[in-house]
């Protein structure tokens, strides 16, 4: 990345963190709505390397962790794998393609929900089901949706645009 | 657009994803007792600006949809306002405490609800009421529906409440007509529609609980006080070799679902069935 185009980045990730603390509770399907952390973690994967996903994965997942101990270790152990392979998938198979964007931001949301619902071990049978099956595609495409818009604003700002180093 | 191969696995990148997961997988094995505190400490440092950010954006939420609610409520077109059914629910929420606090007169605590989005958030959930407005540990948390769970952790400004889906909670429980006692826990597998059950174990296996009898707390053990609502007996769980009956408990208060509660700080021997008595519709 550009050394100008650091400052911009920096400023909306750091937006996205705000929004997720205070526009996020807004939307009515609390379980459902877009998860803006996981998506600064995404944007902040696609533009390093795999190494600093994962970091940066496992600490926003132990932050996380700590605002919900029934799962700790599992919210780390989901946003490392998110992380590093959104960072390591962009390698292979990003293109500047909104939609293979919006992809990677659905299946990066449905993994992290699934690792911490399994890994965490506190959600089992239908419930379990349930989460998989409906509550996190949902909060997969809602992320993708917003992740999708994000991209959309700001095309013309190529510390936004994937691929663009 | 710049792709570069060898950025793809390298050794460095390995290591690291590496030793992520391997932190990862040594906090998950951690003990309670290295846990809870690594976890207060992180909301009581990084986190504690962001909670206070939540905390505030929560409040004004609520401001304004009371506000609004008020303002239609004062003009004809407060009818049309009503059915929204988001705006219906949380005016009914926030009456249920309102009401609730008049009835417990003092001895409790209100306090939001921080919700998060990870998919264990109905286990635990994280209050902005600690230590300075006189929580404690193992505090009765409850909506004007009836009991939510316990605090776990107590900080300064916030706290962590064990709600009763987590696998770890456990209250003695009684009949509200007290003719049976057990122990309730949560049912750990949803029930019909997906919705999450509790169960009353422990009940003598000569003793039967009628479908829709209302379970209550019981108030022994010294931690939560007598006469909480906890939910309504569905059916018969199991039969263990004719020694004793667990029923299938439907919980009365849903942990997802509220915004706000109330933490009682009363002594644990008082008796909290006043404060949940059936009441008259508000008008």
């Amino acid at each position: 990345m550009k050394r100008e185009d650091r400052l911009p980045f920096a400023v909306l990730l750091v937006a996205l963190v705000i929004a997720q603390f205070t526009v996020r509770g807004r939307f009515a399907g609390e379980r459902i709505a877009p998860d803006f952390l996981l998506l600064a973690l995404q944007l902040y994967a696609i533009r390093s390397e795999p190494g600093a996903g994962a970091v940066a994965g496992f600490l926003l997942g132990l932050l996380r962790d700590a605002l919900t101990p029934a799962s700790f270790g599992a919210g780390a152990l989901a946003h490392t794998l998110v992380g590093y392979l959104t960072g390591w998938g962009k390698a292979v198979f990003f293109a500047e393609n909104v939609i293979a964007n919006g992809a990677f931001f659905f299946v990066g949301t449905w993994l992290r929900n699934a690792v911490v619902a399994l890994a965490s071990g506190t959600l089992r049978g239908d419930r379990a089901l349930h989460e998989l099956l409906v509550t996190s595609p949902l909060q997969g495409l809602t992320t993708a949706t917003a992740g999708i818009i994000l991209l959309l604003v700001f095309r013309g700002w190529p510390a936004v645009r994937p691929g663009v180093q | 657009m710049a792709l570069e191969a060898d950025r793809i696995g390298s050794r460095a990148d390995t290591f690291l994803f590496l030793v992520c997961v391997s932190l990862s997988l040594v906090a998950m094995a951690l003990p309670a007792s290295w846990r809870d505190p690594m976890a207060g400490l992180l909301r009581r440092s990084v986190l504690a600006p962001f909670l206070v950010l939540q905390e505030q954006s929560t409040q004004f939420q609520t401001s304004r949809a009371r506000f609004i609610a008020l303002e239609r409520q004062r003009d004809s077109a407060a009818l049309a306002a009503t059915f929204l059914p988001a705006l219906r629910a949380e005016n009914e929420r926030l009456r249920g405490l309102l009401g609730l606090g008049e009835r417990l007169g003092s001895g409790y605590v209100p306090a939001e609800v921080l919700h998060q989005a990870e998919p264990t958030s109905p286990l635990t959930l994280v209050i902005r009421a600690g230590r300075r407005q006189g929580v404690r540990a193992l505090a009765p948390v409850v909506s004007p529906d009836g009991l939510l769970g316990t605090v776990d952790e107590v900080e300064p400004g916030t706290s962590t409440v064990v709600t009763w889906a987590h696998p770890d909670f456990r209250a003695s429980a009684m009949a509200a007509d007290g003719s049976v006692y057990g122990i309730v826990a949560s049912a750990g597998v949803s029930g019909p529609g997906g919705t999450w059950l509790l169960e009353l174990r422990g009940v003598p296996y000569r003793q039967t609980v009628a479908q829709g009898t209302l379970i209550v707390t019981a108030g022994l053990g010294g931690v939560i006080p007598r006469g909480i609502p906890i939910g309504v007996v569905l059916d018969t769980a199991a039969v263990a070799s004719g020694w004793e009956r667990t029923y299938l408990v439907r919980p009365l208060a849903q942990p997802a679902g509220v915004g706000h509660v109330v933490v009682l700080v009363i002594p644990a021997d008082a008796d909290a069935r006043p404060a949940f008595a059936p009441r008259e519709p508000v008008p």
